[in-house]
């Protein structure tokens, strides 16, 4: 594709249940701010079925148009297939999406079909001069690295609450409808979907979040966990040795292998510290770390650190923040 | 069952790697190559399965010379051959660069072993750069099926069923034999080398191939730096827990954090 006619930010917007996910509600409030300050437009896709409803919202948050495509089923190669056709068709000259496992799937493959390159785990995507810089963690996140792609379009995967979205009730916006034939191109075939976790856990969104760490010792401990997220009215996160160790479900990860958060509030309790853990919850506001071991590097990052038995603080933060609560 | 294992050299991910401020380079030196974690992972799943299935596992690398080590190590947990896709700035080279050569290495080594391989494993990522792409772009170039983030695959009738992990569970995936997996980390660890599975490993050899003509890379670094420190705040201890909880409550809402 030649630089000269691209233009314009194609997202993609994952949907679940008929839903958009928030991941790419905010990349599109994010490109709505590049899109406008480049007089360009930002061009929604959004591929399932009964998506009138989600067409909209996508419209609120920041899509000038939306391109609707029919399908029952996720299929990964389908999907690939359907945005590679249409960023032949309307020429973009960067396509988003969250960096989700479908994100992070497809992107790759999309920028192969277009004979680009595709950054991943994006935290900034800045404009300079024209081209798009992306802002991406390496070492686990020790180390930032900016990037340009010198293909045309950029592609890049979003980490999640890397932006913040803006719902505005009165936007208005175009929704086209697309039929994209593909070829039945798959050859592999999903047979089985199974959700295995009982209740959602909306860490990319919770304001406070509790988590525990290998420190708590055993699964009957790590309820103290559970407690003082609960009257912190906050969610429950936990390292990888937690959930390994069946204490909490895999949903609650948070880290370079779970969810990367940014709560105002996060308490860790029996936590080391760990790289991949901590570049999961740096963007916190406020850090309050309780671990028995005074040189544990979680206290580098820590505003407030208590040096002590989680075993023993922990059920007296609960019943003084209980207090405070009552008031 | 035939497999290839996909293997990537990183600085140890255990060490938090900084930036050298003169060289404004990531301080790579004295930290101990290792073999990519999550590769780790898929070479354990691929050894569990030649245990029930049989078949021989190969390990491919495109790097420079220090990478032998790393399949040395590879050899001690389970892998019958090694090669290395001899690169000395494999680091400049992106996941689609990376991946045009290991699909030129699977057909060279194919040829070389006359055998064709049932399944190829890479990681899900790299720990240091964590692109999350060469599998993906090895299988789109090589043609195959491909599921990203597996826990657990085994051959049944002909082709390949395949766990993958997801947000809120799992997926059963069926795919056409052969095809391509990048593997997450199981509910199991990577076998420790013994003295003796070291012994055999050091009196194999690493056989050596040559890359693809080379492609240039579609991403350039224009700048790497360090992100904005956190200051520590405070760190409060105390003979006894009610003092220091007591302590960090007047911090925290001093701080308006209540
Ligand atoms: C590729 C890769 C990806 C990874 N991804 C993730 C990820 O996404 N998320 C993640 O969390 N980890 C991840 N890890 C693992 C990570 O490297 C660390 O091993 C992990 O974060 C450590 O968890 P922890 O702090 O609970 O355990 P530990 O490091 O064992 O720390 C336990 C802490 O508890 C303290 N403690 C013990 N007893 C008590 C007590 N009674 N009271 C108070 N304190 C106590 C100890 O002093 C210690 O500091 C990953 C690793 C790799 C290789
Ligand atoms: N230089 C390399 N040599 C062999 N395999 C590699 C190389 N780089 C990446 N891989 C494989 O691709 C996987 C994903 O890497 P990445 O896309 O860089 O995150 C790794 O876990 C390896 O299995």
């Amino acid at each position: 594709m030649s630089h000269s006619d691209a233009k314009n930010i194609m997202v993609y917007v994952e949907t679940v249940s008929d839903t958009p996910l928030n991941g790419g509600l905010e990349i599109l409030t994010k490109a709505h701010k590049l899109a406008a300050a480049r007089g360009e437009e930002v061009i929604a896709v959004l591929i399932g079925s009964n998506l009138e409803h989600a067409a909209n919202t996508a419209i609120m948050a920041g899509a000038d148009k939306v391109i609707l495509v029919t399908k029952d089923n996720y299929e990964m190669e389908v999907y690939e297939a359907i945005l590679t056709r249409l960023a032949e068709k309307y020429k973009p000259s960067l396509i988003l999406s969250a960096g989700t496992l479908v994100g992070k799937d497809i992107l790759p493959l999309v920028a192969g079909n277009l004979t680009t390159g595709c950054a991943v785990d994006v935290m900034e995507i800045t404009d300079k001069d024209g081209n798009f810089v992306f802002t991406c963690p390496v070492y686990g996140g020790t180390v930032l690295n900016d990037l340009v792609i010198k293909g045309t379009p950029a592609v890049a995967a979003v980490r999640s609450g890397a932006f913040e979205k803006e719902l505005v009730v009165e936007r208005t916006g175009e929704i086209i409808k697309e039929q994209v034939g593909v070829e039945n191109t798959v050859r592999a075939k999903i047979v089985e979907v199974v959700n295995e976790m009982a209740e959602t856990v909306n860490l990319e969104e919770a304001q406070v979040i509790v988590s525990g760490g290998r420190g708590m010792g055993n699964k009957e401990n790590f309820r103290l966990v559970e407690e003082l997220a609960l009257a912190c009215h906050g969610v429950v996160g936990a390292t990888r040795p937690a959930i390994e160790a069946e204490w909490v479900p895999r949903s609650h990860q948070v880290g370079q292998s779970g969810k990367i958060v940014a709560p105002k509030l996060y308490i860790a309790c029996g936590i080391s510290g760990a790289t991949q853990h901590v570049s999961g919850m740096i963007g916190s506001g406020y850090i309050v770390a309780v671990n028995k071991d005074e040189d544990a590097p979680i206290f580098d990052i820590a505003d407030v650190g208590i040096v002590g038995d989680v075993v023993k603080v922990v059920p007296l933060l609960i019943e003084e923040i209980k207090k405070i609560q009552s008031l | 069952m035939e497999m290839l294992v996909c293997i990537k050299q990183v600085p140890d991910d255990s060490v938090e790697i900084s930036l050298d401020l003169g060289t404004k380079e990531p301080a790579l030196i004295g930290v101990t190559p290792v073999v990519n974690a999550f590769d780790t992972y898929a070479l354990e799943m691929a050894a569990r399965l030649k245990e029930t299935f049989g078949g021989e596992i190969t390990v491919v690398s495109v790097g420079n010379d220090e990478v032998k080590n790393s399949l040395k190590n590879c050899l001690a947990v389970g892998a019958d051959h090694a090669y290395l896709v001899k690169h000395e700035k494999s680091e400049s080279l992106d996941p689609c660069g990376i991946a045009n050569i290991l699909k030129k290495a699977v057909h060279d080594i194919e040829g070389e072993l006359e055998t064709k391989f049932d399944l190829i494993l890479c990681g899900k990522e790299s720990t240091d750069y964590a692109s999350s792409q060469v599998g993906l772009l090895l299988a789109s170039k090589l043609r195959l099926p491909v599921a990203t983030n597996i826990i657990k695959v085994e051959p049944m009738d002909g082709i390949m069923r395949i766990k993958q992990e997801t947000e809120e569970g799992y997926r059963s995936i069926e795919a056409k034999t052969p095809c391509v997996v990048t593997v997450q980390k199981p509910d199991y660890d990577p076998r420790y080398p013994t003295i003796k599975s070291k012994m055999a490993a050091r009196k194999k050899e690493i056989k050596e191939l040559s890359p693809s003509e080379e492609v240039s890379s579609m991403l350039e670094v224009i700048r790497v730096f360090e992100p904005a420190k956190r200051v520590a705040g405070i760190k409060l201890k105390a003979d006894n827990e009610q003092e220091v909880v007591a302590q960090a409550m007047s911090v925290m809402t001093a701080a308006k954090v209540f």
